[in-house]
């Protein structure tokens, strides 16, 4: 087709209602309002995980729509969760990332919460236990015990993840609310506890979208220079994604041929345990949290929306809490040859998205951004993509593909197909 | 009655905080000038070292963590804090200092350390 004129260029593709969406849903600040209500405040977010805060009294800060939240392990090794604000005048609690309430805080004594700020100060269990001249200054109008912090909903499951959700009265529990889609990695990240291996974070200025996108769209193995000269055997092509409730996807597994990637050494021995040799899984909940279970190391990336345009993602690394030294040097490594932030993967991906953030500024024109790829949900189908914004369509009540509207369904699934052929007899032979 | 020997006058000179450890217990012998007092060695609000924290001068001393006061000439607290300092009775005797001292002093915990286990309708709660 020639270049276009801007009525060509903003007319509809000639495609089915669900297999586009409009650039607003990226771009527009009152949609991304909405969603922090509708989506981030209703969903269960895995924030951290339990080996974060190994002892007593240990902490981890993180936010959610907007809302700091602090997770701390109490005296009697139950994990729990608070909003991170001081109920006095609204002072953030704890500023640090991380860290331990043992010791004695600049404004308080050890194993307590203490706001830096006025001194009100706050156990592990989120009650408050002194608050300065309450009895002079307050004359028993104000009492500490209806001074506690904010508890939020808070579940410690599949493989110590620390989930929580902001909504007290969620139907859900962490359980009902995967709706099944941790099942495929369920029984390898529950073997034995597991152990963070890996952090780093990245803020990209893009929407969060646009990372899960990513994360949920295949074909742009092509843009991975590595993965397209190695990967790409009939296998490969044999996985299926598959849909869950809530707007969750997992895509199956296949073997990895690391022998043919250049540099990279097997995992087949230091794989996950329930897990076939150099198995692959991928977990994406909605809406913005990814499992990766790739051999001998778990990688979870959690999006923190922090405007419009704006995202933090987190990328965290897994091994086994009882790896040998030896065995951890080799999962680090495994990891960092792919995730790290100067893999061969990660970087790549944020270039992409990173791209689409620029054309995607708030109030740019709006555009259509296609996933209208139907390959009979194996790999390169864009079956979960799609999935993904019938379930912010029904959660928003927004028509994807144009916000202005109420949702109606649009089309997920198309014909069935089989599997593309691999480049077996290629891969390899080019390093 | 189980009068200790604590010290010798000279190792707590004109306004200082010295901590002893007198069978297992550790106390705190402040000098205000024209005395001394004996007293549990953190401040009763929020557990603070006094020996590192606490400041003794014109025979006030002050927990410069949150700035509660004790006046050491008639012991009682003063300014803005809020409990009372609990004290050994101290006596001098030639070069050197006693306390009386026959078990640690405490104070009263006022946490509310609730044991109860989380209730499952909590979120639900009015």
């Amino acid at each position: 087709m020639p270049a276009r004129n801007h009525k060509q260029w903003t007319a509809k593709p000639d495609l089915e209602l669900g297999e586009w969406v409009d650039s607003r849903i990226y771009s527009d600040e009152e949609i991304f309002e909405e969603e922090l209500e509708k989506l981030w405040k209703k969903s269960w977010i895995a924030l951290c995980h339990e080996s974060e805060l190994p002892e007593p009294y240990d902490f981890r800060t993180a936010i959610i729509a907007r809302e700091p939240i602090i997770i701390v392990r109490g005296p009697d090794n139950k994990i729990r969760a608070f909003l991170n604000v001081c109920p006095h005048r609204g002072m953030t609690i704890e500023r640090r990332p991380s860290g331990s309430f043992a010791p004695a805080q600049p404004s308080g004594n050890p194993k307590h919460m203490t706001c830096l700020f006025h001194a009100w100060q706050f156990d592990m269990k989120g009650n408050c236990v002194d608050i300065p001249r309450q009895k002079e200054g307050y004359q028993d109008r104000l009492d500490k015990s209806s001074q506690g912090l904010r508890a939020l909903r808070c579940e410690v499951k599949y493989g110590g993840f620390v989930w929580v959700c902001l909504d007290d009265h969620t139907e859900f529990n962490v359980e009902t609310w995967t709706a099944g889609a941790m099942d495929c990695i369920k029984d390898s990240i529950d073997a034995e506890p597991l152990e963070l291996i890996h952090y780093h974070k990245a803020i990209i200025d893009c929407n969060y979208k646009l990372w899960h996108d990513t994360n949920s769209e295949f074909y742009h193995d092509y843009m991975h220079y590595h993965n397209r000269i190695t990967g790409f055997n009939d296998e490969y092509f044999q996985r299926e994604c598959s849909a869950f409730d809530n707007g969750h996807v997992n895509v199956g597994t296949f073997t990895v041929n690391y022998e043919e990637y250049d540099v990279a050494e097997d995992r087949g021995t230091l794989s996950f345990p329930n897990l076939p040799p150099d198995n692959w899984y991928m977990v994406d909940m909605f809406p913005g949290l990814n499992f990766n279970l790739r051999g001998s190391v778990v990688r979870m990336d959690l999006m923190t929306p922090l405007s419009a345009n704006q995202v933090m993602i987190e990328f965290r690394g897994f091994g086994l809490k009882s790896d040998s030294a030896e065995d951890r040097a080799h999962r680090i490594q495994h990891h960092n040859s792919i995730w790290g932030p100067l893999g061969r993967n990660l970087h790549e991906d944020l270039i992409g998205v990173a791209g689409q953030g620029v054309t995607m500024t708030p109030k740019s024109e709006p555009r259509r951004i296609l996933h209208g790829r139907h390959e009979g949900a194996y790999i390169h189908d864009e079956i979960g993509m799609r999935h993904f914004y019938e379930t912010w369509g029904k959660k928003m009540d927004r028509l994807p593909s144009d916000p202005e509207q109420k949702y109606r369904p649009g089309k997920v699934v198309g014909p069935e197909m089989p599997p593309a052929k691999g480049l077996s007899t290629f891969a390899g032979k080019v390093a | 009655m189980s009068w200790k020997k604590v010290c010798a006058v000279a190792e707590v000179p004109e306004n200082a905080l010295e901590k002893f450890e007198i069978d297992g217990i550790e106390i705190i012998i402040a000098n205000y000038g024209s005395g001394f007092r004996a007293f549990p060695p953190r401040c009763p609000h929020m557990e603070e070292p006094l020996c590192d924290s606490g400041v003794l001068f014109d025979g006030m001393l002050t927990c410069t963590k949150h700035l509660w006061q004790w006046d050491m000439a008639t012991g009682e607290r003063t300014g803005i804090a809020e409990k009372e300092l609990l004290f050994y009775d101290v006596k001098q005797e030639g070069e050197d200092i006693y306390a009386h001292v026959e078990q640690a002093l405490v104070y009263e915990d006022d946490d509310d350390d609730e044991e109860e286990e989380d209730d499952d309708d909590f979120f639900n709660a009015d």
